[in-house]
């Protein structure tokens, strides 16, 4: 059974992937540069919130500060490319390794925190970091904040630019995490995550995957960041506030924290909500926060779990028949 | 012969709390049986021999190298394997995926990126080992199934599995056969006694479950107290007066 709908999988996954491919190149032509904005923000939502996936989701850490290495991201990049003059690419790259770094140094104390410890400390990061924003003015144009200077692909409109840098990225982050999450690697983070005793025995040091995973999350972060600032066009520190952080939260929460998947699914209900709410204003908040509540309190695995739960509780009732013997097997 | 397991004078205390005091053990045959009462200090133990708890005297040498204070990393890569009370599974990875976890700590994080990033066949031999793990405990049916999913007898003997994959010189089994059906603790045994047979290793036990002892261990030492109150053959450590008011009750002799 499970060899057949995995074959099944593969065979829907071979022919939803290149339609959804061709539709993503073709996407600029078909919409409105608006909705063209909308549809970058969705993607790089989602990149953002794969670095929470592997924080949270695989490692099983609580990490409050990914707006700040989002925040690094923007303000980095642009510094690079537009005030030092390296080239774009290269500033992003550079940025997302200092964002690494850091998030190697909150990684050393968080480490050795847990719970509620965990995320006072994260969260007090973020601050300092938010802090930083503002006294770094060389950098980040201080309080009053700064211009980012847009990129443009080879004469291409800015909307469209944006579109398939940020695609490009996604392709790239997508698939070296989800190359990553089925390696020795990924496994050893879920057992940080699951089985965190049993580590030591297993020859597995569980502080340097956490160090490992606070850095490959906050480098996801920064890259997130890097396309965040060229939508922003001008970005001062309330970008980078507690609010976006939980928007960040409803993405993976929403849409399924242990599931790259659900990063995309969470980012369209994130995305399209803000577009809907937009006559609410603050009360948006409200929103975030409820679904967040209800996400995590009545769909722990997001919405990308229903399926599963729905073929699990098929595959139960027809295990319940056959032990009457009156059945087949679901 | 150098001994699996050599502890001397172990003495472990939490607070005013005496949990092992002064205790000796030397371990010389395939199987040792480790009973005594809850509290005795058995877990607290293996928790000393495997780096888990660092005691505030005496010391532990494994095939002759003295590992006190050593981590439960560097004791885990000298060859130390160990299971807990409750299965320390992944329950969304598959079966077979948390047996190759034993053979992924023995391997470097650069080494873990390159197997996924650059070379699968790292990763291809590691599952072939695992497989072949879980056939001799007629485990490779299930083992693409999400270990979450088995039956908490089958996550036992996964985990034990799981230690095993890594052949270890010594093999520390807390409890395996607790919560266990019969059947569940012949599929643990009879492959576990092969494995020992065709392996390098020495196991110890422990164990509430008196029949697996008295089946398996060709040695036992009984705790209470936090000291070793007798040591010898199922048969003659259960028979010992000491062991009956400690720990089997007037009723286990009068039965036996």
């Amino acid at each position: 059974m499970a060899r057949e709908s995995l074959g099944l999988r593969r065979t829907a996954l071979s022919v939803v992937v290149p339609v959804l491919a061709l539709l993503a190149v073709v996407l600029p032509d078909l919409v409105n540069p608006y909705r063209l904005f909308l549809a970058t923000l969705i993607v790089i939502f989602a990149v953002a919130g794969t670095g929470l996936v592997v924080i949270m989701g695989w490692t099983g850490q609580i990490a409050l500060a990914h707006v700040s290495f989002l925040g690094i991201g923007v303000y980095v990049t642009n510094w690079l490319f537009s005030d030092v003059g390296v080239p774009w690419p290269i500033a992003l790259v550079l940025a997302a390794f200092l964002a690494s770094f850091i998030g190697i140094l909150i990684g050393f104390p968080a480490a050795r925190l847990r719970g509620f410890y965990l995320a006072i400390a994260t969260l007090a990061f973020a601050e300092l970091i938010s802090r930083l924003f503002v006294e770094v003015d060389v950098v980040t144009g201080g309080i009053a904040g700064k211009s980012i200077e847009t990129v443009r692909l080879f004469g291409m409109s800015s909307a469209r630019s944006h579109w398939y840098m940020a695609l490009i990225v996604a392709v790239l982050v997508f698939a070296g995490v989800h190359r990553l999450g089925g390696t020795a690697f990924g496994r050893c983070l879920r057992t940080v995550r699951d089985a965190e005793v049993a580590t030591g025995s297993l020859g597995i040091s569980s502080t340097n995957y956490k160090l490992f995973a606070f850095a490959l999350s906050a480098f996801i972060a920064a890259i997130a960041g890097g396309l965040f600032g060229q939508l922003l066009s001008y970005a001062s520190p309330d970008n980078f506030h507690t609010a976006l952080l939980i928007q960040f939260l409803v993405v993976v929460f929403v849409g399924g924290v242990t599931r790259l998947s659900g990063t995309v699914v969470g980012a369209i209900f994130v995305i399209v909500s803000r577009e809907l709410l937009q006559d609410v204003g603050d009360w948006q908040r409200w929103v975030f926060g409820i679904s967040l509540v209800l996400a995590v309190r009545f769909l722990p695995g997001g919405l990308t779990s229903i399926g599963g739960r729905l073929r699990s509780r098929r595959s139960s009732s027809g295990e319940a028949i056959t032990s009457f013997g009156e059945g087949v097997p679901a | 012969m150098t001994s699996p397991l050599s502890a001397e004078n172990i003495s472990v205390s939490f607070g005013g709390n005496h949990v092992l005091s002064g205790l000796d053990l030397q371990i010389n045959r395939r199987f040792t049986g480790l009973i005594g009462p809850n509290g005795a200090g058995k877990t607290t133990l293996f928790n000393v021999i495997s780096g888990y708890v660092t005691p505030s005297a005496g010391s532990v040498e494994i095939l002759g190298s003295d590992v006190t204070g050593l981590g439960q990393v560097e004791i885990a890569r000298l060859g130390v394997g160990r299971t807990f009370q409750t299965p320390k599974l992944i329950g969304d990875l598959s079966v077979v995926e948390n047996v190759m976890i034993g053979l992924d700590g023995r391997t470097s994080l650069l080494a873990q990126l390159s197997e996924g990033l650059i070379s699968r066949s790292s990763a291809r031999v590691k599952r072939a080992r695992a497989i072949e793990v879980l056939e001799k405990f007629a485990l490779a049916g299930v083992a693409e199934e999400e270990a979450g999913s088995l039956p908490l007898g089958s996550q036992k003997i996964v985990e034990v599995c799981r230690a095993l994959v890594t052949e270890p010189a010594l093999l520390l089994l807390d409890e395996p056969a607790a919560g266990l059906g019969r059947d569940d603790v012949e599929q643990l045994v009879e492959p576990l006694r092969d494995w020992v047979a065709a392996h390098d290793v020495s196991v110890v036990i422990i164990e509430h479950d008196l029949e697996l002892v008295n089946n398996l261990c060709e040695d036992v030492a009984v705790l209470h107290l936090g000291t070793i109150i007798s040591r010898g053959t199922p048969a003659e450590c259960m028979s010992d007066p000491q062991v009956v008011e400690a720990y089997l009750g007037a009723g286990f002799a009068q039965r036996s």
